[in-house]
């Protein structure tokens, strides 16, 4: 069985200002299928950029990034991904339900199996009372939630989830973190980067950690933290000693 | 296909909510009718006049709705970031591309049409008319011509924001409506490097003065040959193919940056 996500040796370099900025140095993950896999670093550490490169949004300069063995770049490795971006912004001209609907058309979608999907969606990130409200009028919240589902209209293996909990209170939090309960449970492989330290030590089996650009740990977070330490603690240490040396 | 008409119904809720054409149609009939009533020289009760001012209102309104509706699709997606959970979508960059291109055209058109029935309104309001293989000959050609302008205005959207590629479209537009056939009266007066660059300008950019039949229509000189209307339409088609596919070649491979590409 082939791996949810594999990353190898992946290197993301651009040009700014007259430099060539590496983004990404060597960048090697495999993510197996059914886990929960939770992608820290500091702000500018290369997460962003990592979640475009499987996207398709970035081509790297060198290494390979397959989806469930598929090549990155064709349009095919997406068929079976959600991706909720970090500021989620959507059309806000549409609906919530006008949304799912394209977004379902995107996924090759159509007819009763669409409309119940939907329906399935609004009630599980608590949007049905607002489904035929124009977006423009949500709050940042129901933003958010609007994002993750349809993030997950065409029932994806493989969630990517870019701050997921970012301007969400704590009820939103803690509906967010049932849904990623509810897709473990499922089966379904959910790669999610978070500056929430405590949400990912709650929800995550998996984590790593990248810092300028590298990976600098990964493993089961369990064997990670040390039995006296916590996930923060373990973060702080790792990345400082990682910025000293560089 | 499915995915490419999804993209282009997105443009055309976008164009109903954002009421754009209502404005456009309120002022073109608001015109018509102040112009009637104000009846300069009295001219107002003259059925050709009234045809040709509408006429050139359709056009350029046709026009403005064109170039504002298609070139702000790519930049308004990069400047939101609504283009990132799109692309994450089993969507190709061609069908993206597409999708935009023909949800603003055909949005484009569907107003032009209802421009040119205001307009008949209004004609047949003065007890006028319009020469009906004429007319259809003159909206078919009007409706190809918009298929360029969408083009044209597309492909400056694809490395530009909104208001530059709008604003480069406008110019290039009105160089293909108002230079480019003055250039061979232009080139008896002009010698070496700039005559040269005229007649490359000539050749470079489309003819859009084949489309507009207005003066047939307004002067009632019938239809124009079935054969000469087919190849200006293959003409148009193929200038509107080249615009969509270097579209497609200059965004294929783009980077995007969010909030780089500001509205």
């Amino acid at each position: 069985m082939s791996a949810a996500l594999e990353l190898v040796n992946l290197e993301v370099q651009f040009p700014a200002r007259g430099e060539v900025v590496r983004a990404l140095q060597g960048v090697s993950l495999q993510v197996n299928p059914g886990t929960v896999f939770g992608f820290l670093g500091p702000n500018g550490a290369g997460k962003t950029t990592t979640m475009h490169v499987l996207l398709g949004f970035v081509e790297p300069t060198s290494g390979s990034a397959r989806i469930f063995g598929e090549d990155v770049s064709k349009s095919l490795a997406r068929q079976r991904i959600g991706y909720l971006p970090e500021h989620p912004e959507t059309y806000r001209f549409l609906t919530s339900r006008e949304l799912l609907r394209m977004a379902g058309r995107l996924f090759g979608m159509g007819g009763e199996s669409l409309r119940r999907r939907i329906d399935e969606l609004l009630h599980m990130v608590n949007l049905e009372a607002a489904a035929d409200r124009r977006i423009g009028t949500y709050s940042r919240g129901m933003m958010q939630r609007v994002g993750l589902a349809q993030a997950l209209i065409n029932d994806p293996d493989l969630v990517i989830l870019d701050e997921p909990t970012g301007g969400l209170d704590p009820l939103g939090r803690m509906e967010v973190r049932s849904i990623i309960a509810d897709l473990r449970t499922r089966g379904k492989t959910v790669f999610f980067s978070s500056h929430e330290l405590s949400e990912v030590e709650l929800v995550c089996d998996h984590i790593a950690i990248l810092a300028a650009g590298r990976v600098v740990a990964q493993g089961a977070a369990q064997e990670l933290v040390g039995p006296n330490e916590r996930l923060e603690q373990f973060f702080l240490r790792v990345v400082q000693s990682v910025e000293a040396r560089t | 296909m499915n995915r490419t008409t999804t993209i282009s119904s997105v443009v055309w809720i976008e164009m109903i909510r954002r009421k754009d054409v209502y404005v456009l149609l309120i002022l073109l009939l608001a015109l018509l009718f102040i112009l009637m009533s104000l009846n300069v020289f009295g001219l107002g009760a003259v059925v050709g006049y009234v045809a040709d001012i509408g006429l050139v209102f359709a056009w350029l309104f046709s026009v403005i709705l064109c170039v504002s509706l298609t070139a702000r699709q790519l930049p308004q997606e990069e400047a939101k970031g609504t283009i990132y959970p799109l692309l994450a979508k089993p969507i190709t960059r061609a069908e993206l591309v597409l999708g935009k291109w023909l949800g603003a055209w055909s949005a484009s058109a569907a107003c032009t049409l209802l421009f040119y029935a205001v307009i008949l309104v209004v004609l047949r309001l003065r007890g006028g008319s319009l020469n009906v293989a004429c007319l259809a000959q003159a909206v078919l050609l009007h409706l190809v011509a918009l298929a360029i302008v969408g083009g044209c205005a597309l492909l400056c959207s694809t490395r530009m924001t909104y208001g530059a590629a709008a604003s480069v479209g406008y110019v290039v537009l009105a160089a293909c409506f108002a230079v480019v056939p003055r250039v061979p009266e232009l080139l008896m007066y002009e010698r070496g490097a700039s005559s040269t660059a005229m007649l490359g300008l000539y050749y470079a950019l489309p003819h859009l003065e084949l489309f507009d039949l207005r003066q047939r229509l307004v002067h009632d000189w019938g239809p124009a040959p079935w054969g000469v209307v087919g190849g200006v339409v293959l003409y148009g088609l193929l200038w509107a193919v080249i615009f969509i596919t270097l579209s497609w070649m200059a965004y294929r491979n783009k980077r995007f940056k969010r909030g780089a590409m500001s509205a």
